[in-house]
C-alpha cells in the first residue's frame, strides 16, 4: 500500500508540473516571437499575445470540410494528449516513454492532414514524417550520451547524471547536437518555418491548415508545450550548471533563467539562417548525427 | 491429464476439419464446420497453454512409437507460449475465415480443398512447436510447408501468384536443408533424435561443430523467418495467399521459425562465443531498416504488411541476438531481458499482424483491389474495419499505451545496455547504431502507417470501386475486435505475459529472469539487473494520455458549445475531387528521396502530346523499386539453369537410354556388394 501511495504522490507532482509547463509555454513561444521580432528592429507583439490568441482561438467556432472524419476530430485531442503526457513525464517518467508520447501525437496529427483530401495537409504530413524520420535516430544518439552515463534512461537518473559534470567536452558536443534537434523538432528555420503561410514552404502549418477555431486553439497550445519540452529536455541536460546544493527556489530562479536563455538563443539562431531546402536537411541533420556519435566517443 | 486430454480433443477436432470437407458438396457447410473446427482446436490449444503455466507442469505425451525411438509431444513452457500465440492469432483467423470465405464460395471442389488445407496448416503449426523429435519435427515442418505452399497457390490460374508459390517452395526446401544439417550434426554427437538428448549433449559440443551448427540453424529458420537476405518469397507468397491465411502465415507461420531458433540457440547449444550475438544483431538491424523501407515504399497494401513483417522479424531478433551477447559474456539478468523483450514481440507481432491482414482482407474483399491508390474514404464506408485497422496501424507503429510499445520499450532497453558486455568505444558505437537505427525504424514505421491508413481510410475515395465498398461482415469485425482487443489489453498490462516469459526461461543456461524482473508491482515492467535499472508503467501512461484527453475536452468546452460550419476544403476555387489528394506514391516521395542510395527508384514520366499540343497533355508516370537482394539471387539463377543445361545432355528423354542407366547401376550395385 506505502508503494500506492508514494505512486500518487509521484502522479499528483507530475500532474502538477504538466499543467504549469502547459500554461507556461505560451509565454516561452511569446518570448521567442518577440525577441525574433526585436532582432529584425520591429517592435513585436506583447509577451502575452499568444496567450490572447489561444484565448480568441478558444472562443471561435469551426468550420469544417464534409470529407473530414472521426480522425480529423479526434487528433487534436491526442496531439494535445501526447504534449500534455509528456510533459508529466519529464521529472520521473521513462525517456522512450516521454518520445513516444510525442510521436503517437504527430502519428494522429499526420493522420488529419489527409483526412480533408486536400494536397497541401498531404503534402505538410509528409514533410512532417520526413523530418521526424531523419530526427529520431539522430535525437537517440544525442540523449544515449547523458542516458549512458546515467546508466538508465530514467529521466531522473539523467538529469542527476548530467548535473554531476557539467559542461565536459562530451556534453558540448551533444548539447551542440541537440540544439539542431531542437530546431528540427519545434519546427523552425532553418527546417521549417513557423511564421510562413506560403504553401511551399510549410510543413507543420501545412499539415494544420484544414483547422480553425478551438481545435486549432488545441493544437497551438499542444505545439508550444511540445516546444516546451524539448527547451527543458536541452536545459536539464545539457545545460546543468547551478543545480546541486541550492535550495528548490533559487533552483527554479536558474531553470527559468535557462529557459529564457535558449528561447532567445533559439530567436537568434531563426533571425540568423535561412530556410534550408528540404533535402538539404538530411545533411544538416548528419553534422547533428556526427557530433552526438564524437560525444559519446569522447566520453 | 487434462492437458492431454485437450490435445487429444484439439487433434480430433482438426481432423474433423481436414476431412470433413469432403464429406458434403454444400460450400456454406464446409466452411461452418471447417472454420468451426478450427477455431475449437485453436481454443483447445490456448487452453493447454494456460494449463500448462498454471500448474508448472511440464507435459510429457507419447502417442507413437517411430525409427524405434518414442516420439514425444513434449509440451514445455517455450511451447506452450508458441502454442498460446497460434492458438490466439489461430482462432481469431478461423472466426474471420467463416466470413471472408463468402467469397470462394462459388469455387466448389476447390474450396472445399482449401478449407481442408486450411486445418491441416493449422494443425502442422500446432505439431511443429510440440513435437520433441527430430525426424518428426522435419516432417511436421514439411507438412507445414507445403500446405501453405498449396493455400498459397490458390489462385494459382494468375500468373504471378503461381510464381511467388513456386519462389517460397524453393525458399523454404533450401532452409529445410539446412535445418536437416544443424540437426544431423546435432543427433550424431548425440546418438539420438529426441530433443531431450540434443540438449543434455550442449555442453559436449567442439567448437567447430557448434559454430556450424549455428549457422545452419540461422540460414534454415532464417530463409522461413524472411531474414534479409533470404525474405525475397516472403512479399511475394504472403500477400497472394487468402487474406486468412496471409493473416496466419504472418503472424504465426513465421513464428514457427523463431521458435526453432529458440530451441536451438536457447537449448541445443549452450552459450556461445559473442560473435554469434553479432551476427544476428547485425542481419536484424539490416531486415528491419530495409523491410520497413522497401514497405514504405509499397502501394499493393498486402505486400507492405509483408515487408512489414520483415522489419518485425528483425526487431524480434535485435533481441535475441542482444541475449546471445549478454549470456555469452555471463550476464544472465541482461539476457533474460533481452529474450523477453524478443518474445514479447513475437506475441505481439501475431496479434496485430493478423489484424493488420485482416483489415487488409476485409478491404480487399469489399472493393477487389489492393492497390492503395485506388482506395481512399472507406472510414465512412466501413466505419468499424477503420477503427481496427487503425488499432492494429498505432499498435505495429509502437504507440503507447498499446502491446506494440511496451515490447519495443524492453528492445530499447536490451540494446541500450548492449555495451555492458560489448566494451570498449566499438561496443558503445555499435550499440548507439543500433539504437539510432531502431529508432529510424520505428520512425519508418510510424510514416509506413500513416500513409496505409491515410490513404485507404481517409479523404475521399479514388476510384469506383472504393465508393461502393461495403462494411465487412460479422465474423470478420468481431475476430478483428477481439485482437485490438488483445492489443490494448497487452499494453495496458503486460505483467501476465513477462511472467509466463520467466517461466519460460527459467532453467535456460545463461539466462537469468529472476534478476531482472524482481519487481512485485502488478502493473509496471520493471527491470533491475546490475547496474541496469528502467521501469515502464504502461496504466500511468495511459492515465496520463487519458488526463491530456480530458484536459483538452475541458479547454475545448471552454467558452461553451462549439458551432459547428461545414465547409468544403478550399482548392483555391475549383470543385475538389479525389484527384486532388495526395496520393501513396507522393507521400513517401520525400523519404524515398532521402534513401534513394539505398531504393534506386526506377522511373519516367511519359508525355502524351497527341490530344493538342499546348494543354491538355496526357502524362504518365511509372515508378518502380526493385528490392536489391533480388539482384543477388541473379547469379543462383542462372546458374541453375547452367547445371540443368549440362543435366540435359544425359537426360535426353530417351527409355532405352534410362534403361541403359539403370544396368549399369545395377551392375555396379551388384559388383560393389559381392565385395569384390
Amino acid at each position: 500500500m506505502v508503494s500506492n501511495m508514494e505512486q500518487m504522490t509521484t502522479i499528483l507532482i507530475s500532474l502538477g508540473y504538466a499543467f504549469a509547463l502547459v500554461l507556461a509555454a505560451p509565454l516561452v513561444s511569446g518570448i521567442i516571437k518577440v525577441s525574433k521580432a526585436r532582432l529584425q528592429n520591429r517592435r513585436g507583439p506583447s509577451l502575452f499575445q499568444v496567450y490572447y490568441d489561444l484565448f480568441k482561438l478558444l472562443q471561435k467556432d469551426s468550420v469544417v470540410s464534409p470529407t473530414t472524419s472521426w480522425i480529423f476530430t479526434c487528433a487534436p485531442y491526442i496531439y494535445f494528449a501526447g504534449a500534455f503526457g509528456a510533459a508529466a513525464l519529464l521529472t520521473s517518467g521513462d525517456l522512450f516513454a516521454l518520445l513516444y508520447l510525442l510521436v503517437a501525437g504527430r502519428f494522429f496529427l499526420a493522420l488529419a492532414s489527409l483526412d480533408a483530401g486536400s494536397s497541401f495537409g498531404g503534402m505538410g504530413g509528409s514533410r512532417e514524417l520526413y523530418i521526424s524520420v531523419l530526427v529520431e535516430p539522430v535525437l537517440l544518439v544525442t540523449l544515449l550520451t547523458v542516458a549512458a552515463r546515467a546508466g538508465s534512461t530514467k529521466l531522473a537518473a539523467m538529469s542527476a547524471a548530467a548535473a554531476s559534470t557539467p559542461f565536459s567536452l562530451p556534453y558540448i558536443f551533444a548539447a551542440v547536437a541537440f540544439l539542431i534537434i531542437l530546431v528540427a523538432e519545434t519546427g523552425r528555420i532553418p527546417v521549417d518555418n513557423p511564421d510562413t503561410h506560403l504553401e511551399l514552404t510549410m510543413i507543420h502549418e501545412a499539415m494544420v491548415l484544414e483547422y480553425s477555431g478551438r481545435r486549432l486553439g488545441l493544437i497551438f497550445l499542444a505545439a508550444a508545450s511540445k516546444q516546451l519540452v524539448f527547451i527543458l529536455l536541452f536545459t536539464v541536460l545539457f545545460l546543468p550548471w547551478q543545480s546541486g546544493g541550492l535550495s528548490p527556489v533559487m533552483v527554479f530562479f536558474w531553470l527559468v533563467v535557462k529557459v529564457v536563455l535558449t528561447a532567445v538563443a533559439l530567436a537568434v539562431l531563426e533571425t540568423s539562417t535561412n530556410k534550408m531546402r528540404l533535402f538539404k536537411v538530411p545533411g544538416f541533420m548528419g553534422l547533428a548525427g556526427m557530433l552526438a556519435l564524437l560525444a559519446l566517443v569522447a566520453q | 491429464m487434462i492437458v492431454e486430454l485437450l490435445l487429444y480433443f484439439l487433434m480430433v477436432f482438426f481432423i474433423v476439419g481436414v476431412v470433413a470437407p469432403f464429406f458434403t458438396s454444400k460450400n456454406k457447410i464446409v466452411n461452418y464446420v471447417a472454420h468451426g473446427m478450427a477455431a475449437l482446436g485453436c481454443l483447445a490449444a490456448i487452453l493447454c497453454a494456460i494449463i500448462i503455466f498454471n500448474s508448472g507442469k511440464i507435459e510429457l505425451i507419447t502417442p507413437w512409437v517411430m525409427f524405434a525411438e518414442p516420439v514425444y509431444i513434449r509440451l514445455d513452457y517455450l511451447a506452450a507460449y508458441f502454442l498460446l500465440i497460434i492458438g490466439v492469432a489461430g482462432c481469431a483467423a478461423s472466426v474471420y475465415a467463416i466470413g471472408y470465405s463468402k467469397e470462394y464460395l462459388e469455387d466448389g471442389c476447390r474450396y472445399r480443398v482449401m478449407a481442408s488445407l486450411y486445418n491441416a496448416f493449422l494443425l502442422s503449426m500446432i505439431l511443429v512447436v510440440s513435437v520433441s523429435h527430430v525426424a518428426a519435427f522435419v516432417i511436421v515442418w514439411e507438412i507445414m510447408a507445403l500446405t501453405s505452399f498449396l493455400l498459397v497457390n490458390y489462385e494459382h490460374t494468375k500468373n504471378e501468384v503461381s510464381k511467388a508459390a513456386f519462389i517460397y517452395i524453393v525458399m523454404t526446401h533450401v532452409g529445410t536443408a539446412f535445418i536437416i544439417t544443424a540437426f544431423f550434426l546435432l543427433a550424431s554427437k548425440a546418438g539420438s533424435l529426441d530433443f531431450f538428448h540434443l540438449i543434455q549433449t550442449a555442453g559436449s559440443l567442439d567448437t567447430w561443430t557448434q559454430n556450424a551448427v549455428f549457422l545452419c540453424a540461422l540460414i534454415g529458420f532464417g530463409a522461413k523467418a524472411g531474414i534479409i537476405p533470404l525474405h525475397i518469397w516472403l512479399p511475394r507468397a504472403h500477400p497472394a495467399a487468402p487474406s486468412h491465411v496471409s493473416a496466419l502465415m504472418s503472424g504465426v507461420m513465421i513464428k514457427t521459425a523463431i521458435y526453432g531458433l529458440c530451441r536451438f540457440y536457447l537449448e541445443f547449444l549452450g552459450t556461445g562465443p559473442v560473435w554469434w550475438g553479432a551476427v544476428i544483431l547485425i542481419l536484424a538491424i539490416v531486415s528491419s531498416v530495409l523491410g520497413v523501407l522497401y514497405a514504405l515504399m509499397e502501394q499493393d497494401v498486402k505486400r507492405l504488411l509483408a515487408y512489414s513483417s520483415v522489419e518485425n522479424i528483425g526487431i524480434i531478433l535485435l533481441g535475441m541476438g542482444a541475449g546471445l551477447v549478454f549470456s555469452a559474456k555471463g550476464q544472465g539478468g541482461l539476457a533474460a531481458l533481452a529474450w523477453v523483450a524478443a518474445l514479447y514481440h513475437v506475441l505481439n507481432h501475431a496479434i496485430f499482424k493478423s489484424l493488420l491482414f485482416m483489415g487488409a482482407g476485409a478491404v480487399l474483399q469489399s472493393t477487389h483491389t489492393k492497390n492503395i491508390e485506388q482506395l481512399g474514404g472507406l472510414i465512412r464506408k466501413m466505419p468499424y474495419t477503420a477503427v481496427w485497422f487503425l488499432a492494429g496501424a498505432a499498435a505495429i507503429s509502437a504507440l503507447p499505451p498499446l502491446n506494440g510499445f511496451v515490447s519495443e520499450w524492453m528492445t530499447f532497453q536490451a540494446l541500450f545496455y548492449l555495451p555492458q558486455s560489448m566494451t570498449g568505444a566499438l561496443g558503445k558505437v555499435f550499440s548507439a547504431f543500433l539504437l539510432a537505427l531502431l529508432g529510424l525504424t520505428g520512425a519508418l514505421a510510424a510514416a509506413c502507417f500513416i500513409k496505409a491508413f491515410g490513404i485507404v481510410f481517409l479523404a475521399k475515395p479514388r476510384s469506383v470501386q472504393a465508393e461502393q465498398a461495403r462494411e465487412a461482415n460479422k465474423p470478420m469485425l468481431v475476430s478483428m475486435a477481439a485482437l485490438s482487443g488483445l492489443c490494448l489489453l497487452l499494453g495496458l498490462w503486460p505483467e501476465p505475459v513477462i511472467q509466463m516469459l520467466k517461466q519460460v526461461l527459467s532453467g535456460i543456461a545463461g539466462v537469468d529472469p529472476a534478476q531482472v524482473f524482481a519487481g512485485t508491482s502488478w502493473q509496471a515492467a520493471e527491470v533491475h539487473a546490475g547496474v541496469a535499472n528502467g521501469s515502464l508503467q504502461m496504466p500511468m501512461v495511459a492515465v496520463l494520455l487519458l488526463l491530456g484527453v480530458i484536459v483538452a475536452g475541458i479547454l475545448y468546452r471552454l467558452y461553451g458549445r462549439e458551432q459547428l460550419r461545414q465547409g468544403e476544403t478550399w482548392t483555391c476555387g475549383i470543385v475538389p475531387t479525389s484527384r486532388m489528394e495526395y496520393t501513396a506514391t507522393g507521400f513517401s516521395k520525400p523519404i524515398r528521396l532521402a534513401f534513394k542510395a539505398i531504393l534506386r527508384p526506377q522511373h519516367e514520366t511519359v508525355a502524351d502530346l497527341t490530344p493538342n499540343r499546348y494543354f491538355g497533355r496526357r502524362l504518365s508516370y511509372h515508378m518502380s523499386i526493385v528490392d536489391i537482394f533480388s539482384a543477388i539471387y541473379r547469379p543462383i539463377n542462372t546458374g541453375i539453369i547452367h547445371a540443368a543445361q549440362f543435366m540435359k545432355a544425359i537426360q535426353a528423354g530417351s527409355v532405352q537410354l534410362y534403361i541403359g542407366y539403370i544396368t549399369a547401376i545395377t551392375v555396379i550395385a551388384l559388383i560393389l556388394s559381392t565385395g569384390w
